[in-house]
């Protein structure tokens, strides 16, 4: 053993102390405070409605990641934001609760649906864990469009009220949009940072090696599960409150798959990432918006880009660079 | 007094394989067990019913007197029965001190609430995961690498850190899938010495493995399965000079007249 010490390279980029994680704080404060000024700068209506649409996408894909860091990739996570969304605008417009009630309602029906279906589909993994997720993403968009009494069917539900009449012009909502979105990535960032997180990162690592330590493992993930489906049912409610209308392709296997890809592109091993990607779905393809019958062809082939040169996700151009800067030789070190 | 690990008529079988048939087993406190087979001989299997990774068809797992069969594995280790793996032994990469805070959930994890809000209680039970950690780095001679990828260790150190894996949880008794399965000789004699200082804490290991010199030379009883049945059984050198145990490893032609 003693020569294992000397041997093997010490390698300590793993390590994240304390000013680490309060410089990422630090951070995280400076970029929401940012975030919050920057549409009123700008101040036009449709700066603010992009915004909003960025903070919606941030609560999906930083919920998504809770679950795709446990090793588990979910594609029903549009599904979950649905059920919040149709739960909430029912609460809403037919037994006459204020919005909260309705926010409340659409956050713990999805939760409570994720905790009907998550010890089940918990005990597939990889592709079938895919698999189950997408059928099952299905088959609430079958009962989107085939519940009538409850969603309106093909043609959606229309006349949601907006949370307060004040909240109906996007500059205010878009206050309320970057608190709910804030909230959601620091809750989902403290679970990650907590002990929690050890054992979710321990789990998608290994799930048979964490288990033989003494972790439930199904019961770990079914909590993630629970917790990132209630986040969804969370954005669905407030999603519903600001367009104001609902319909089933708002919530189909497209938007769950647009998801799993703002975690692709951004990174999956941050939390870092989805953000990144959050913005970077939202942002591409308004910008493209002048070359109409390009825009899906130049949106598919910028998404290919980033899959071949940064296969960690954008968050990876750190290492990128660095891979570049420093010689040949010493990559030994690194 | 009752033995710690009693194993009674325990089966499985894969449709018509019968990977581990009728096989009965005590260990007692502070022994170290050795199961020896050729390849497919069911070892795996048995060291999988005992551990709760796989479920037995029938026959029962007692541990210090209570019925332990077909419990999960997380639960195993509550009781104190913990296992390291033929393979998959470690968290590749992280480093070995994040390994063994991985290994110590049961004394570290102190609840989702506790963990979110970081209260006193999650901060005292860190310290002291933390500092048990230290401890048994030190004990396995592995505080030196503590800051190392464990993917970037020597094989050899790395059965060693899956070992103190296994530890944290602080278990009475520890199953070692093949801890010696593709090391060298000097290597393999690394382990067997980590294997006596954690039975000189008082910790009984059940080892499972084909080296028959390596296993020879640690255990204090020995069992040998072949196509899932007890072939012999008992004290090393008895066990090995078995005509039969001889015919199965090397064919009958070996067998003394």
């Amino acid at each position: 053993m003693n020569s294992t010490a000397e041997t093997v390279p010490v390698i300590s980029k793993v390590r994240l102390g304390r000013s680490t994680s309060s410089a990422l704080i630090g951070g995280g404060i400076a970029i929401v405070a940012a975030l919050a000024i920057m549409p009123y700068l700008l101040d036009e209506r449709f700066f603010y409605h992009i915004a909003i649409l960025v903070c919606f996408a941030a609560i999906g894909a930083s919920s998504l990641h809770l679950i795709i860091r446990t090793g588990h990739v979910s594609l029903c996570h549009a599904a979950f934001i649905g059920v919040g969304a149709y739960v909430s605008a029912n609460v809403v417009m037919k037994l006459g609760f204020p919005f909260v009630g309705g926010l409340v309602a659409g956050t713990l029906a999805a939760a409570g649906l994720g905790l009907m279906i998550g010890p089940v589909i918990l005990r597939l993994t990889g592709k079938y864990f895919v698999l189950i997720t997408f059928l099952f993403g299905e088959i609430l968009r079958m009962v989107f469009v085939d519940w009538q009494s409850i969603t309106g069917g093909a043609n959606g539900l229309s006349g949601i009220p907006a949370p307060a009449p004040v909240f109906a012009e996007p500059k205010y909502f878009y206050a309320l949009a970057l608190l709910a979105a804030t909230a959601c990535v620091a809750v989902c960032g403290r679970i990650l940072s907590s002990e929690t997180g050890r054992f979710v990162n321990a789990i998608r690592e290994s799930e048979q090696l964490t288990e033989c330590v003494g972790v439930p493992v199904i019961r770990t993930k079914v909590m993630i599960f629970v917790i990132a489906c209630g986040f969804a049912g969370f954005a669905g409610a407030l999603i519903a409150h600001y367009a104001r209308y609902i319909s089933p392709p708002n919530f189909g296997p497209l938007e769950s798959l647009n998801l799993v890809i703002m975690n692709v592109i951004g990174g999956m091993q941050t939390l870092v990432g989805p953000l990144l990607g959050a913005i970077f779905l939202v942002l591409v393809p308004e910008f493209l918006r002048g070359y109409v019958q390009l825009q899906h062809i130049m949106f598919g082939v910028i998404l290919i880009l980033v899959m071949a040169f940064l296969p960690a996700g954008v968050v990876g151009v750190k290492d990128w660079v660095a891979r570049r800067m420093i010689p040949h030789d010493r990559r030994g070190e690194q | 007094m009752s033995p710690l690990l009693e194993v009674h008529k325990l089966s499985r079988f894969f449709g018509g394989l019968r990977a581990v048939n009728d096989l009965s087993f005590t260990v007692s406190s502070g022994e170290i067990f050795g199961i020896i087979g050729p390849n497919g001989a069911g070892k795996s299997t048995a060291v999988n019913l005992v551990s709760g990774v796989t479920k037995p068809t029938s026959g029962k797992v007692r541990f210090q007197g209570t019925d332990v069969t077909g419990q999960p594995p997380h639960k195993l280790v509550q009781y104190g029965l913990a296992r390291t793996f033929q393979s998959t032994t470690v968290f590749g990469n992280c480093t070995v001190e994040e390994n063994c805070r991985r290994g110590s959930y049961l004394a570290r994890y102190p609840g989702f609430f506790h963990s979110f809000f970081s209260t006193s209680k999650a901060g005292e039970m860190r310290q002291a995961s933390d500092s048990r950690v230290a401890e048994v780095l030190e004990w396995l001679d592995l505080h030196r690498v503590r800051n190392v990828r464990a993917a970037d260790l020597p094989y050899g150190a790395q059965k060693t850190l899956g070992m103190a894996i296994s530890l944290m949880a602080w278990p009475k008794l520890l199953m070692l899938d093949e801890p010696v399965a593709g090391l060298s000789a000097a290597e393999a004699d690394n382990v067997r010495d980590t294997i006596r200082k954690i039975r000189a804490e008082g910790i009984s290991v059940v080892v499972i493995d084909h080296n028959m010199r390596f296993m020879a030379g640690l255990c204090d009883r020995i069992l040998v399965l072949h196509h899932g049945q007890e072939l012999a059984h008992g004290l090393p050198q008895d066990v090995l000079s078995d005509p039969n145990v001889i015919e199965a490893y090397l064919g009958r032609r070996y067998v003394k007249a």
